[in-house]
C-alpha cells in the first residue's frame, strides 16, 4: 500500500492534521494517520488526472491553471 | 523522500520565498506571520505533490505548469485544514480524543467509490495487525515452551529472529 509510488509520509500527515486541531488533547491512532496519508494522496492524485484529462480534451500539451479551475468544483464536491 | 527542513527541498518543486529574494517565483504563499512551521510544512507538501504530479504526467507524455502544482499544493493544504477539523469533531462526537479509522472513514463518505476504496484499504490494515499480532504471540509462545536455555542460545537464537 505505502511506497508503491509517491506518497505522503506519516510524520507530515500528523503535523498537518496537529496544526489544525482545536483541542490539545487530540490525538490521531497510527492507522487513521496512515488512511489520512491514503486519502491526501487519492486527492492529489485525482486532481492530477482530472486536469490532464481536461487538458487532453482540450488538445494541450500543458496543464495549465484553468484546467485545474475547470475540474475544480467536481472535485471538491467529491471529498 | 520529502524532507521538511528548507535544505532538503528540491529546488524544481519549490521556488524560494519571495522573503528570501527572487520576485518572480511561484512558492506556497507565505503570508507574513503565518510562521516558520507553517511555510516548511506547505513546503513539504508542495514536494510531494510535486512528485505525485510527475508520475500522473509522465505516464501520459503530458506536463504540468508549475503554477498548476503550485494550485494543487495549495489546495491540498487547505483540504487539510478541513480534514482535521472535521476528524476533531467526528471523535469528540464520540466522546474519545483519539481519532481512529472509523472516523476517517466518515470523512470520505461523499463518494461512494472513494468510501469504498477507504474501506479496503483499512480492512487491509486491519489485517495486517492482527496477522503482525499473530506472528508475535506466536513467536512469544514459542520461547515460552522451550524451557530454561542457555545464555547464548538464547542470544544466539534473538539474533537470527530478523524483524
Amino acid at each position: 500500500m505505502e511506497g508503491t509510488s509517491g506518497g505522503f509520509r506519516k510524520e507530515l500527515v500528523g503535523k498537518l492534521l496537529q496544526l489544525h486541531f482545536k483541542d490539545d488533547k487530540t490525538k490521531v491512532s497510527r492507522d487513521a494517520l496512515r488512511l489520512v496519508a491514503e486519502l491526501l494522496k487519492i486527492f492529489v492524485v485525482e486532481a492530477a488526472i482530472r486536469s490532464v484529462r481536461q487538458a487532453q480534451a482540450e488538445d494541450l500539451a500543458l496543464v495549465d491553471v484553468d484546467q485545474l479551475e475547470k475540474v475544480l468544483p467536481q472535485l471538491l464536491l467529491d471529498f | 523522500m520529502g524532507c521538511e527542513h528548507l535544505e532538503g527541498i528540491q529546488a524544481k518543486h519549490v521556488a524560494r520565498c519571495p522573503a528570501r529574494g527572487r520576485r518572480d517565483v511561484r512558492a506556497p504563499s507565505c503570508r507574513r506571520g503565518d510562521g516558520l512551521r507553517t511555510w516548511r510544512l506547505k513546503a513539504a507538501v508542495h514536494y510531494t505533490v510535486g512528485c505525485l504530479c510527475e508520475e500522473v504526467a509522465s505516464d501520459r507524455e503530458i506536463r504540468f505548469s508549475k503554477q498548476t502544482i503550485a494550485a494543487i499544493s495549495e489546495l491540498t493544504f487547505r483540504q487539510c485544514e478541513n480534514f482535521a477539523k472535521d476528524l476533531e469533531m467526528f471523535a469528540r462526537h464520540a466522546k474519545r480524543s483519539t481519532i481512529n479509522t472509523e472516523d476517517v472513514k466518515l470523512l470520505a463518505r461523499r463518494s461512494n467509490s472513494l468510501l469504498k476504496y477507504i474501506t479496503e484499504k483499512s480492512e487491509e490494515l486491519a489485517q495486517f495487525n492482527s496477522e503482525q499480532r499473530a506472528k508475535k504471540k506466536k513467536k512469544l509462545e514459542e520461547e515460552n515452551q522451550k524451557p530454561v536455555e542457555p545464555a547464548e542460545a538464547a542470544a544466539a537464537k534473538k539474533d537470527n529472529s530478523s524483524l
